[in-house]
């Protein structure tokens, strides 16, 4: 029989605290999500339908589709494309497998054991400019530290020119990803490993795996949800590549990534239309379509990384 | 329940806490202008470099004690970029900005978002003023005028007596600048001086081309804003491929850290000066003083750079702006700016103002300065700067770049520089 009386205020509250403070409590999350990304990511897909060439106020307001089937046919777009994937493609895959390697090895008893856990982290809380600028130095033509070490082992008298062509320049920048986030994305797997039990390894090596079949057939399966998260954190993060393949360029505000665009990524692309060039609209229209092809990647990568660790769904 | 009121009161308390947070730092800041500390008015300036502002600032302050003015020096292109952002996003730009005359078509056709200082009685500052300078931001119509100039650039050349010498090379500013009469001469100087020390004689391909380019009548755009890449841009990029082919250049990338080291390490021995290019080789290289002397430059005069105040309609002291500007921009303090930093002003009537006639630099070996460079910014003619000049020159100059670090052959780089040129006059 239902209970007819009225509610005290003190019931009030009560229903209030269990089914509506917990709405309250993430709302703000959702509401600075809408100000700050929700509502620029539509603003963005409107100006990106519009002539907004801040030097030229004679346009008429709508474009339509125009910028978009110019990005079609955009060679710069194309290159810087290309460039990005290159970079990061260059950089995702090796820093990966050396995160999941060093982790492997963090995992083992180590002497000093938090001192190397907290070591493998101090390039990750480097200010991305300053050692950006020092690896800008570091693969300097002239005088710097790359060919000096790479002295002994090259064949040519000249030394190499990192910013002359795609394949050294890519080299260049995506060692600088990779050194910052070799350590982070270790830390990460470190984390998921702890909680396999040791007794798995124990078996394991009974049966006679040995360190590397174990890393492969054990680990990496049972730590799978860490890996792809950060492999879709790393695609995200290596198609929006921006501070070091701009300050790694000697001529950095230009934002062309090299003379003849050797290694302009999107995002400095992006940059340049939009500050350089002052179209607003059409860097609106690329931002779009970055947008469009991170999602794509981010999907197919998910799907790749789960099926080729076991596929535990 | 007892819990639940605590867990409730903590819940707001929180979220008040967090609201406060966000409400502070969207809110425009009361106190960022300094209005609210006993009627003071602070002034931003912003520029780039040196423009010789540090003590006129303290002369300002001691007769105005009611304004405060802040300096703001940042980088070049990064100073230009952030005006725009801030005129797009409707706040935030300084009281008074420096743009620069390769930008100036850029602002002048954004007028309405200037301060028409033709409103604040600027007109009586026509006639005082070249009357190329004055136009470049006075808009289409005629009707707005942005900016009111500081200084035009010249050209003269900068050269390094004791590597002169050490080559074999006189060292006399008159018998440097009768070395070469023409840019073909300067080119066999460079040859002979490479031969002569195994050093190189040119910091870069582009630091030849921007001069040169700024001596020539046209520019990359006629009026009509057509792209005329067979005019002025290909004689300044023939003379650039041929310098780079004779292997006098150290090809460096100007106003990047190698090139400032160049001026001390003596990677080069000539450069091309404007005047005020002289500040920043004082300030880059402060242990050369006595080394450098200035000569003319090969193929008469030409200029290069050259700045302009104005006032963006965001400032909220739109007056006591104009009253700054307009003291700035007076005789006496443009003369103060010439000694301090070298910075020519554009008052062509100042020329022949003692002050500047008699004028020689200390740091360039008693140079002249006071004739060398108002000559050359008297004899020039202007020229007009398209509105796609800035996307232009920088894909250019990334032509040299490339013949100059060996992935394009010489041969194919004119055809390379035409394609470059037209996909930036399209963007």
């Amino acid at each position: 029989m239902p209970d007819t009386r009225r509610l005290t205020w003190r019931d009030r509250l009560y229903r209030f605290d269990m089914r509506y403070l917990p709405y309250l409590m993430i709302a703000p999350f959702f509401l600075l999500f809408a100000v700050f990304g929700l509502f620029p990511l539509l603003f963005n897909g409107v100006v990106a339908l519009r002539n907004y060439e801040l030097d030229d106020p004679t346009l008429p307001y709508w474009a339509g589709l125009d910028n978009f089937t110019r990005l079609a046919g955009d060679e710069d777009f194309w290159n810087a494309l290309y460039n990005t994937f290159g970079i990061f493609l260059l950089s995702s895959v090796p820093q990966l497998l050396l995160a999941l390697v060093l982790a492997s090895l963090l995992n083992r008893r180590l002497r000093a054991q938090t001192w190397w856990r907290v070591g493998v982290l101090l390039p990750y809380v480097t200010p991305i400019v300053a050692s950006t600028m020092v690896f800008s130095v570091f693969f300097s033509r002239d005088f710097g530290l790359a060919n000096w070490l790479l002295g002994p082992f090259g064949g040519g008298d000249a030394p190499i020119d990192w910013r002359a062509d795609k394949l050294h320049s890519w080299i260049a920048v995506a060692t600088m990803v990779n050194w910052k986030w070799i350590g982070y994305n270790a830390l990460l797997y470190l984390a998921a490993m702890q909680s396999i039990p040791r007794d798995v390894y124990e078996a394991a090596a009974i049966d006679g795996a040995g360190p590397w079949k174990q890393l492969w057939r054990i680990t990496v399966p049972m730590i799978q949800p860490v890996v792809v998260f950060t492999v879709v954190l790393s695609t995200i993060g290596g198609l929006q590549l921006f501070t070091e393949p701009m300050l790694f360029d000697l001529n950095a505000q230009a934002a062309t990534g090299g003379p003849n665009g050797e290694w302009q990524t999107i995002a400095q692309l992006i940059y340049k239309v939009g500050w350089k060039d002052l179209n607003l609209g059409y860097a609106a229209a690329m931002s779009w379509a970055l947008f469009l092809i991170i999602l794509v990647i981010a999907g197919i990568n998910t799907w790749l990384t789960s099926r080729l660790s076991g596929g535990r769904t | 329940m007892r819990r639940s009121w605590s867990h409730w009161a903590r819940a707001v308390a929180v979220g008040a806490v967090g609201l406060t947070l966000v409400a502070a730092c969207s809110g425009r800041s009361t106190t960022g202008g300094g209005d609210a500390d006993g009627g003071t008015v602070t002034l931003k300036i912003n520029f780039w470099g040196d423009f010789g502002l540090q003590d006129l600032k303290t002369r300002y302050e001691a007769a105005h004690p009611d304004v405060r003015i802040q300096l703001n020096s940042g980088e070049y292109n990064a100073q230009h970029e952030d005006l725009q952002k801030k005129l797009v996003a409707g706040s935030g730009a300084a009281d008074i900005a420096a743009i620069d005359e390769g930008y100036a078509v850029q602002f002048r056709s954004q007028s309405d978002k200037f301060v028409n200082l033709l409103d604040k009685g600027a007109g009586s500052f026509e006639s005082k003023y070249l009357p190329w300078k004055w136009k470049q931001t006075l808009s289409a119509d005629g009707r707005t005028q942005i900016g009111l100039g500081t200084d035009v650039g010249g050209l003269a050349m900068c050269y390094r007596t004791d590597l002169f010498k050490a080559a074999g090379l006189p060292t006399d500013r008159d018998q440097v600048s009768a070395l070469w009469p023409t840019w073909d001469r300067f080119i066999e100087v460079g040859q002979q001086y490479t031969g002569a020390t195994g050093k190189k004689f040119i910091d870069s391909g582009t630091n030849l081309f921007n001069p040169i380019l700024g001596q020539q009548q046209a520019g990359f755009y006629d009026e009509q804003e057509q792209l005329r890449m067979d005019g002025g841009p290909k004689v300044a990029f023939d003379y650039t491929v041929k310098a780079l082919q004779a292997g006098i250049s150290a090809k460096l990338v100007s106003f990047q850290a190698d090139w400032d080291k160049g001026f001390t390490s003596g990677a080069f021995a000539v450069l091309a000066c404007p005047a005020w290019m002289l500040g920043h080789i004082k300030d880059t290289a402060p242990g050369t003083e006595g080394k450098w002397d200035i000569a003319a430059v090969p193929g008469g005069g030409g200029n290069w750079g050259g700045s302009f105040l104005t006032i963006p309609k965001q400032s909220r002291h739109v007056d006591e702006a104009y009253e700054l500007l307009e003291w700035l921009v007076q005789p006496e303090q443009q003369i103060e700016i010439f000694k301090k930093v070298g910075n020519l002003p554009s008052q062509p009537a100042l020329y022949a103002d003692p002050a500047i006639a008699e004028f020689k630099n200390p740091f360039f070996t008693d140079a002249p300065v006071g004739q060398i460079f108002p000559k050359m910014a008297q004899g020039l003619t202007p020229q007009y700067q398209g509105r796609k000049n800035g996307p232009t020159r920088v894909n250019v100059e990334n032509v040299i770049r490339r013949v100059e670090n060996g992935t394009l052959k010489p041969d194919a780089a004119w055809a390379e520089a035409v394609k470059e040129a037209e996909k930036a006059s399209r963007s």
